[in-house]
């Protein structure tokens, strides 16, 4: 058994100035439940950057990280849902879900904290044949 | 068809423009051959921000999966990534194709994340002109006139209905079978 990790660290006036200014973008990089649980938040930028520090994370992790050329829609294909606790977890699917299976992922956790203008995410795997 | 109302300079110039404002640097250090990441500093965000500021200047769609993802599909699951989540030999022949000129840059066994640091100026502005040389003959209306409205959007002369570019996404799939029938990698 080992572990992945990824880390990754977004300035949430730079997340907010993108989206004020393209706000089509919003629904490329997060899923509907992300957006629906953020804007309801008093200030969902600092939550929407958690997410997504959340998935670069992830990403990473995986040995995926973003393509440079278009909009990589694997930022779909993860979601940080946040459980009763407030305590986020990673649901995977698609070709995220299909990269973490080749890497024998068993495990997906997720930690996000915010401090002023940034937000900074850490995602921990754990893989291997016989882990559960 | 080629289309020929966007010159290919005005497409480096929205380039370089997108990239400016989306990584809030001096449009004078923005070079054709410059790496995004590695000359430019841009990060993950910045690119999402630059190929969306494209796509709203343009009227186009560009790629919501990578070359990576779309061999797999076409070819079968490890043609691209093996069972480490490493490039293969023959993803490598087909990246430096794409990549030209930086063939000597891509080896088997490199991991995905080190692709993006390959996205230059230029290649960025070839993927821009790629998509807009997919403008059909003709309109949906029928028309055979297309016209240019605010400088970079193409639009029927007749209906005024804007041109429907073929995706980003279904111009890699072409190319790669076009790859695949010239060269018989997979």
């Amino acid at each position: 058994m080992h572990i992945l990790q990824g880390i990754d660290m977004v300035q949430v006036s730079k997340l907010e100035k993108m989206l004020l200014a393209s706000p089509g973008l919003a629904s490329e990089i997060f899923t509907e439940k992300e957006r629906e649980y953020c804007f309801a938040m008093a200030r969902p930028y600092v939550h929407l950057a958690g997410r997504f520090a959340a998935k670069e994370a992830c990403l990473k992790a995986l040995g995926l990280g973003l393509s440079g050329e278009g909009i990589d829609s694997a930022l779909q294909d993860i979601e940080v849902v946040a459980g009763i606790s407030g305590k986020p977890d990673l649901l995977v699917k698609g070709r995220v879900e299909k990269a973490g299976g080749r890497r024998k992922v068993c495990q997906y956790t997720v930690s996000i904290s915010h401090s002023g203008d940034f937000a900074v995410a850490s995602v921990v795997l754990v893989a291997g044949e016989n882990c559960e | 068809m080629k289309q020929n109302l966007i010159a290919e300079q005005r497409v480096m110039e929205e380039v370089k423009k997108a990239i400016a404002e989306g990584i809030d640097i001096d449009p004078g250090r923005i070079k054709p051959e410059s790496s995004l990441m590695k000359d430019l500093g841009a990060e993950s965000l910045d690119f999402l921000d630059i190929n969306y500021r494209l796509e709203q200047t343009f009227g186009i769609k560009m790629a919501r999966r990578t070359v990576i993802d779309h061999i797999e599909e076409l070819f079968g699951e490890e043609s691209a990534i093996d069972s480490d989540g490493k490039l293969t030999g023959k993803a490598v022949d087909v990246l430096a194709m794409r990549y030209d000129g930086y063939g000597d840059k891509i080896h088997a066994g490199m991991d995905m994340d080190e692709l993006p640091v390959l996205v230059t100026v230029s290649s960025l502005a070839e993927g821009v002109e790629s998509l807009l040389d997919t403008l059909p003959e003709k309109c949906s209306c029928g028309a055979q006139e297309w016209k240019l409205e605010d400088e970079t959007r193409i639009v029927c002369g007749a209906c005024s209905e804007p041109a429907s570019f073929t995706s980003g996404d279904e111009l890699i799939e072409e190319w790669l079978k076009q790859v695949q029938e010239d060269k018989k990698i997979f």
